[in-house]
């Protein structure tokens, strides 16, 4: 049984559809992303489901109540936004307590609930700061734990992590994650980061030109993209149309199909060399680029015009391939994937 | 490089340090410039005329400038709701406005308000003299001081008011705050330094406006900046002591205005 639950919701903004016909379902307690390049309306419909926005067709339902046309106020929704908006004449304490206040409870009852909050996202002995005094990182704390001590029913993310640097980002989500769960919280996060939402979420809901793409887990998003938009988003993936195959010599292409997919660490890369052992192979190349990822070393191989991008593992031995070395590639034939043209 | 700087030292010694060294040295002389006396202090602050004029400044400043603010933060917070293309239009008015004062802006209010004003004479045609006021009184000195505080106010407010994030109304009304509670626990602690330093400005601002005062009433008010004028230009004769003292007395108040100022803007900030 769902517990939020969108039905199609349309908005229209000055003539242009920018969410059209969404529906999803999300169950109680599970961590969706909505993921998506800027502009294909995961933030609107956040908003949307938020009451920040109006929609202009369509319902939303949290819990079993209808909340389309409830203020935000009275939809019991926590969010936390890209630029924290913390507000800046608060301490963080107050900053935490402002909804309960709001609420008109006593000091006595918020004090226990915000130290509560405090303990939960490691900020303790640090609550008389104001937000100029804290870092990105625990400036973003203190709005999860501003969103979460109401305990709402759902918890909408805004991109929280889209003005950290690379590290901070990548410690925080682990948190939010781990403060999700503890919580068993329903929590919808966007954001337009692949590897963000491959990691965080429970559920991915792709989105493209105000629809849903596709709704998968992160493994499933990964590994079998349905759509060109998707793999082409999601990943490094290879997509080729039938009619870029033609005349290029390769073993194994699919004989059902248009658009074809495939991961570029799922293809074999072999220098001529070495490859007595190989029997089967799908096509012979030439490296026209190495590019090292740090783990991965990424190689762009030349087939008879065509170029195919292969990823592997750095490991001893790989630095014998090198711009302008012959190779063989594998391609194994479960790695073909049938994806549908994007417009 | 130490040399760029020496026209500008030149520059502020001979016609800021000097002339102000001047000034303090001869508030203390008797007339005619000889010996040591408090005695041009003490007719200042004692005797009724020129008390009475320092009062006088003080009230149309402080009046003027409250009035002014209260309009500012309406009219700034107003034009953060426009688009860009009329903000910007907006803020270029009041910048013209801002500098429009002195004897052009007395001169335009006599042609719209005086006795024979323009709005005067209509309205009296339409029978709305009740919107029709006497400019040569200390009503229509008032007006003039609040029409040359307001788009000063609003250049000096807007910034304040235009850093108001819109996240954080969204992010206080999804914590079940209504309007009036985002602009008194949030929005007008913000903007309150904003206010309190504009207010020290335009305070300054209206307590030494000399040309729009002088030109709209000649010396028919008594107001400190025209009582400096009076005894440095000489009605029958130039008192420069009492003037001196009485120029050193109005620093002196611009001094405190500055410094509760800085004691609020610690208090309005509270730490952040």
């Amino acid at each position: 049984m769902s517990f939020v639950h969108i039905q199609n919701v349309t908005k229209v903004y000055n003539k242009n559809k920018v969410l059209d016909q969404v529906s999803l379902s999300i169950s109680e307690g599970e961590f969706i992303t909505l993921l998506g390049p800027s502009g294909c309306g995961k933030s609107t419909l956040l908003r949307a489901i938020s009451g920040l926005n109006d929609i202009t067709e369509g319902s939303i339902t949290v819990g079993g109540k209808d909340i389309t046309n409830l203020p935000p106020k009275k939809r019991n929704v926590g969010m936390v936004f890209q630029s924290y908006a913390l507000f800046p004449n608060m301490t963080a304490f107050d900053n935490i307590a402002f909804g309960l206040k709001m609420d008109g409870l006593s000091k006595k009852e918020i004090e226990p609930m915000v130290n509560e909050m405090l303990d939960i996202i490691d900020l303790k002995g640090k609550e008389n700061r104001y937000p100029s005094q804290l870092s990105g990182g625990q400036q973003q704390r203190v709005a999860l734990a501003r969103a979460l001590v109401k305990k709402p029913t759902v918890l909408l993310l805004d991109e929280p992590l889209s003005a950290l640097d690379a590290k901070i980002r990548r410690s925080l989500r682990t948190q939010i994650r781990l403060i999700q769960k503890r919580l068993n919280m329903t929590t919808i996060f966007v954001t337009h980061d692949q590897e963000e939402a491959l990691t965080i979420s429970d559920r991915i809901f792709v989105m493209n030109h105000g629809t849903v793409e596709q709704v998968g887990t992160p493994l499933e998003i990964y590994t079998s993209p349905k759509t060109e938009y998707v793999a082409k988003f999601i990943g490094n993936y290879n997509v080729w149309s039938r009619d870029q195959l033609k005349g290029i010599p390769m073993n194994g292409v699919p004989s059902q199909g248009e658009m074809f997919a495939v991961r570029p660490e799922a293809i074999q890369l072999v220098s001529t060399e070495q490859a007595g052992h190989i029997g089967e192979y799908t096509a012979d190349g030439t490296i026209t680029m190495a590019t090292i990822l740090g783990n991965v070393m990424r190689f762009d191989v030349d087939v008879a015009g065509l170029n195919i991008r292969v990823d592997m593992l750095n490991e001893h031995g790989i630095g014998r391939l090198n711009t302008g070395s012959r190779v063989k590639l594998v391609i194994p034939s479960i790695e073909w994937k049938n994806i549908q043209k994007s417009d | 490089m130490l040399l760029l700087l020496v026209p500008f030292c030149v520059w502020v010694i001979a016609f800021l340090i000097l002339p102000a060294v001047g000034m303090l040295i001869s508030s203390f002389q008797n007339e005619g410039g000889q010996g040591f006396t408090l005695g041009q202090y003490s007719k200042a602050l004692t005797h009724p005329l020129y008390k009475t004029a320092i009062l006088n400044s003080v009230m149309l400043s402080l009046v003027s400038s409250v009035i002014a603010i209260v309009i500012a933060v309406i009219g700034a917070y107003s034009f953060t709701t426009f688009s860009s293309k009329v903000r910007d239009r907006m803020l270029n008015i009041s910048n013209v406005m801002t500098n429009f004062a002195g004897i052009p802006l007395a001169f335009a209010f006599m042609v719209l308000y005086g006795t024979n004003g323009m709005f005067t004479l209509l309205f009296k045609k339409l029978g709305l003299s009740f919107l029709t006021f006497d400019l040569y009184s200390w009503t229509g000195l008032g007006m003039v001081y609040i029409y040359f505080q307001i788009p000063l106010a609003i250049l000096l407010i807007y910034p304040a008011m235009y850093a108001i994030k819109t996240e954080w109304k969204e992010a206080s009304s999804l914590l079940g705050a209504n309007s009036f509670q985002f602009w008194f626990r949030i929005g007008v602690p913000v903007i309150l330094p904003g206010i309190v330093g504009t207010f020290s400005v335009l305070f300054a601002n209206a307590m030494g406006a000399y040309a729009t005062a002088y030109a709209l009433v000649l010396r028919n008010f008594n107001l400190l900046p025209i009582q400096i004028g009076g005894l440095v230009s000489g009605d029958v004769f130039p008192r420069i002591e009492l003037g001196s003292a009485m120029a050193i007395i109005l620093f002196v108040i611009l001094m405190i205005a500055m410094l509760i100022n800085e004691k609020m803007l610690k208090l309005a900030r509270k730490g952040y």
